[in-house]
């Protein structure tokens, strides 16, 4: 805390080179050591999603297997990322295995606070590394070259609709498949819900749709989804290198953009501007909603009519999912993908059990059985790899899993929400100018023009303008590349 | 008797001394990194030194003047409204009516609940879809927002001053009570042996010796209030837009969410100021005539 | 005084009775939906009369009672602030009391200002002062730190209630040899005791009530009940059954304490402000 000799400029320099020092560092010895450490306990710090009762549920089979014990502590979101980065900071990181937003992984790899799995990867033919689609990888789990974490819960987004209001309303059954899409667009998506929207199906008055409004995180996670779709980017040059952070906010695709998710609210529900994720996932659960995207969990939260409470909903047979349009016909899509990792403190002690801890909680097995759990309904579809996708099995309980891979394929975690440093901060400020615009306080032009000051202040503060550290040409072929390297092919 | 002279400032030293590790330090670390550079996110430690950037950026980068306002009508308005309902509720204590004293036990339960607590409670009965007073306020025809009471830009902030207010104004109440009671007897005989109406002996009897306690309590919940932290995260989260942020809700934005430490720590001073001159300036008008 | 007439006493029931549905009424709801299937809690119009469901309180104290171990660290965590802040302010408030000294209006002052930092800006500088000193996580961080909001109003109030026991009594003591501290704890201590219950009363409640130190300071197996109520409010869902059986369970305490020991409480209220 006391280095005040150095320049600015050198010292970020410093700062992004840590990381990559600490990736380097060979856990060889680790290695050799497995055998001999099977009586140890890993602990797991996780997040309370809906993956981790899964995981909960099926932890035992890894003590059995290997005869590692597991101590796991979930947290909240907010109290999950106090206690890492605090932890962190004092080098007291009592865990071996942490969940990671993957929004964090730029920051704790930078700063040298988790270490890179390449050389466990690399040494372990048992990860399966190549069976993991590269779009969760590259979305969740790279950064600068380097593997920080395997994902364990992928999240794309995708549609999900009422079939028997579409029956009612004389409308086709929506693409279930890119294949199948044809020109479907967004304006067609606009269009049903004009004509959905009001209608009384069965006595009860339907909303063409539910946006998810509250600010900052949940708005941005599902107005992204929408903007990415248009085109819109957040930076003039990231993922590619070289990466140059001047915001491109206030651009055609994203007022474009936000003009129709104004759109979107009008056939909304009014209180859904304060929506959470869930709340939005409730709603459409209760009955009066027709359509909505969201998060790809939610293909199947909606069966049950809150998390948790074991009732099936009243829309539970009468739901269908459908992939994302786009804006033009037959053109681009970039879906939002997100989700949490696992991921190795550099500070734990034990990093031999916590690889063989990971390994298995994000390999296909596990994750087979997290899917097969039924407590007060199934609760985990959101794998990231292929040969689960490919499950007949796992196909039965989840028949929209062809749909959610064609969304994952489409994926782009990067693009979307970009993980750069301090994306909390932006997030911050776009969600209240979002926000702010649907509840008519500013004009959607103004909106984006405040946006993008406020991101040229923010990014120009943290010395991201321009950006002194080395950049890394951060695309889905490279990861492809890495994956390819240390699976050995 | 050196020792004799000694031992008052013996027996304060230590919970001074206590009370300043734990408070200084706190503020302390937090004077020093206003004026460095030290965002988490992209450093483990502080960068170099930076000067007032962090105070500009206070200002540039977050809604500093909205939340200011924004707590200065919560914690204002709040405390007004604390102080004439529990004033009110006080007189209808004094009656001494039977049954008063079973009232006087129930009422004090809002104030013992965490505010947290109380959040999740007025969370439930205001949710647009399903709650009991929407419900109820329809019922009678009073004009509830499409988007609900805490979604509306209009009355979210005053929908955290109600709760506020439903929690504290039994703790005004009861404190005030407490200070009628010792009030003496005499005094009002006495005043009302001169013919002075129950109003005239309220106002300038009963509330005129009021005035320390009520200065004090006051000056307390107006503190508590303008910091307060827990209603607003549960209930709104300063939304929607920047209808009810606060300056604790943005501190606990840039602080535990953004976990820039230097903007952060610029901004508790800001903070910390601003209350100080306002409670000083409180302080001066109260206390200028010096009555205790 | 003169008593109030019939219709003035009717006029005062009915205004305490609209005091009472305002302030007791949303308690008794929430403590309903405790009682009530997770899935009815939005059911309208409401059901006052149902069957009610122990199922949330089973989950969240019994099997797996997650929350069980939670109720007895906040009575941990409590218990152990108050018994902390008391010989601190019970020392400071003594003298403060008892002596002449130069600066007396501005120490009390100091102390209560001590109270104009939000406390939300202390959380980040706590967890790095704790785990230097290896506290984290510790029932003892908690502890320690609550006595930023504990001592300042513990002394105010102690205070004002060694105001009242007449010096006489003390030096009358002193008269019959004891020294300062003996008659401190043959006099002061009994006949302020009253002071010391509700000094306490109020110290224990607010650090039950807090939030934001346990939040940070805690781990999991330290942590307290209205932090495990936070915890139903969530990345998937409010789960309104478990937070209420949760909040339920943290509300009593407090509860109980006012209802017993109420009436020392509007004899301790007047912060010694008072002068009749």
């Amino acid at each position: 805390m006391s280095k005040n000799g150095i320049s600015r400029r050198d010292f970020l320099k410093v700062g992004g080179a840590a990381g990559a020092a600490l990736a380097g560092a060979s856990p060889l010895g680790n290695l050799a050591r497995v055998a001999a450490q099977t009586d140890a306990t890993v602990n797991v710090l996780t997040v309370g999603d809906p993956w981790d009762l899964a995981l909960q549920s099926v932890v035992d089979q890894f003590t059995e297997a290997t005869g590692i014990g597991v101590n796991i502590e979930s947290l909240g979101y907010t109290a999950l990322q106090a206690r890492l980065i605090n932890a962190f900071l004092t080098q007291s990181a009592d865990a071996d295995v942490i969940a990671v937003d993957q929004m964090w992984i730029s920051q704790y790899a930078d700063n040298g606070w988790i270490r890179s799995l390449d050389d466990f990867i690399a040494m372990d033919s048992d990860a399966h590394f190549d069976d993991f689609l590269p779009e969760c990888l590259y979305s969740l789990s790279t950064w600068r070259n380097h593997v920080w974490t395997l994902p364990i819960a992928s999240y794309a987004q995708g549609i999900m609709y009422r079939t028997d209001l579409f029956e009612a309303a004389g409308l086709d059954p929506l693409p279930a498949s890119v294949a199948d899409a044809g020109d479907w667009t967004w304006e067609d998506y606009f269009g049903i819900l004009e004509q959905i929207n009001g209608m009384d199906l069965d006595g009860t008055s339907m909303y063409g749709t539910t946006v998810i409004g509250a600010q900052p995180v949940p708005v941005v996670h599902m107005f992204t989804g929408l903007s990415a779709s248009y085109g819109a980017r957040w930076f003039t040059q990231f993922p590619e290198a070289p990466w140059d952070f001047t915001p491109t906010i206030n651009s055609e695709p994203n007022l474009a953009a936000l003009h129709d998710w104004n759109r979107l609210y009008g056939w909304s529900p009014p209180e859904s501007i304060n929506y959470l994720w869930f709340d939005a996932g409730t709603r459409y659960s209760q009955g009066d909603i027709g359509m909505f995207y969201h998060w790809t969990p939610y293909f199947y939260l909606v069966n049950n009519e809150g998390y948790l409470t074991g009732t099936p909903s009243p829309v539970v047979d009468k739901t269908a999912t459908a992939v994302l349009p786009t804006r033009t016909a037959g053109g681009d899509q970039v879906v939002s993908l997100g989700g949490w990792s696992l991921g190795m403190p550099s500070t734990s002690a034990n990093q031999d059990a916590a690889w063989q801890f990971i390994k298995w909680a994000t390999g296909a097995e596990a994750q087979k059985a997290m899917g097969e759990v039924n407590v007060k309904g199934y609760q985990f579809a959101d794998f990231s790899r292929q040969s689960n996708y490919d499950d007949a099995g796992l196909n039965e309980i989840y028949p929209f899993l062809g749909t959610q891979l064609e969304m994952m394929k489409l994926g782009d975690g990067k693009v979307a929400r970009p993980p750069a440093p301090i994306y909390t901060s932006l997030e911050g400020v776009y969600g209240l100018q979002i926000n702010q615009a649907m509840s008519g306080a500013v004009s959607p032009e103004q909106a984006l023009e405040t946006t993008e000051i406020l991101f040229q202040n923010i990014l120009s503060g943290n010395q991201m303008i321009p950006y002194g550290v080395a950049s890394f040409d951060d695309t889905l072929d490279n990861t492809k590349a890495l994956q390819a390297s240390l699976s050995g092919m | 008797m050196r020792f004799r002279k000694r031992l008052p400032y013996l027996l304060l030293a230590p919970s001074i001394l206590i009370l300043l590790a734990l408070i200084l330090y706190p503020l302390g670390f937090a004077l020093r990194n206003s004026f460095w550079f030290w965002n988490l996110q992209t450093s483990p430690a502080p960068l170099y030194h930076s000067g007032l950037d962090n105070y500009r950026m206070v200002f540039q980068v977050t809604p500093f003047a909205e939340a200011l306002k924004n707590t200065l009508l919560l914690a204002g308005l709040g405390t007004f409204a604390q102080f004439w309902f529990g004033m009110g509720i006080a007189l209808l204590l004094y009656t001494h009516l039977r049954g008063m004293g079973l009232f006087r036990a129930l009422l004090i339960m809002p104030t013992t609940l965490a505010p947290v607590v109380a959040g999740f409670l007025f969370r439930y009965l205001l949710e647009p879809k399903g709650g009991l007073l929407p419900w109820l306020l329809e019922g009678v025809g009073f004009p509830v927002p499409p988007q609900g009471f805490l979604g509306n830009a209009g009355t979210a902030l005053f929908s955290i001053g109600v709760v506020d207010t439903w929690q504290w104004t039994p703790f005004f109440a009861i404190v005030l009570y407490a200070g009628l009671l010792s009030i003496s007897e005499e005094v009002l005989e006495a005043a009302l042996v001169d013919g002075a109406s129950r109003w005239r002996l309220f106002w300038s009897i009963s509330l005129p010796l009021l005035r320390p306690i009520a200065a004090f309590l006051v000056m307390i919940r107006f503190m508590q209030l303008f910091n307060s932290f827990d209603l607003v995260y549960v209930l709104t989260s300063g939304g929607p837009g920047t209808s009810s942020r606060t300056l604790s809700f943005n501190l606990y934005r840039e602080g535990l969410v953004s976990y820039n430490i230097g903007l952060t720590a610029a901004m508790t001073w800001l903070v910390v100021i601003i209350v100080s001159v306002i409670i000083n300036l409180y302080l001066f008008f109260i206390y200028r005539k010096r009555e205790w | 005084m003169r008593a109030p007439t019939t219709r003035q006493k009717i006029i005062i029931y009915a205004l305490m009775a609209l005091v009472m549905i305002f302030f007791v009424g949303p308690i008794l709801w929430f403590i309903l939906l405790a009682f009530r299937h997770p899935s009815d809690a939005y059911n309208l119009p409401p059901e006052i009369i149902f069957q009610p469901d122990l199922g949330n309180f089973i989950t969240t104290f019994v099997e797996p009672g997650n929350n069980a171990i939670q109720l007895v660290n906040s009575l941990i965590v409590s218990t152990g602030a108050t018994l902390l802040s008391l010989p601190f302010a019970l020392a400071a408030a003594y003298a403060l009391s008892r002596f002449a000294m130069r600066g007396k209006e501005f120490i009390m002052n100091w102390y209560i200002s001590l109270l104009i930092a939000p406390p939300i800006v202390f959380v980040i500088p706590y967890f790095i002062l704790m785990s230097w000193i290896g506290w984290a996580g510790s029932y003892q961080a908690m502890i320690l730190t609550l006595q930023t909001l504990a001592i300042p109003f513990s002394v105010w109030l102690l205070k004002s209630f060694m105001d009242e026991v007449p010096i006489d009594l003390e030096e009358a003591a002193w008269v019959d040899g004891a020294n300062r501290f003996a008659a401190f704890f043959r006099i002061i201590i009994p006949l302020a005791l009253p002071g010391i219950i509700v000094t306490s009363m109020f110290t224990f409640v607010f650090s039950w009530n807090n939030v934001l130190f346990p939040l940070v300071l805690s781990k999991q197996s330290t942590t307290t009940l209205p932090v495990g109520t936070i915890s139903f409010f969530a990345s998937t869902g409010i789960y309104w059954g478990y937070l209420a059986s949760t909040a339920v369970v943290a509300m009593l305490p407090p509860m109980i304490i006012f209802l017993l020991l109420g009436r020392y409480v509007v004899r301790g209220l007047t912060f010694g402000a008072v002068k009749g």
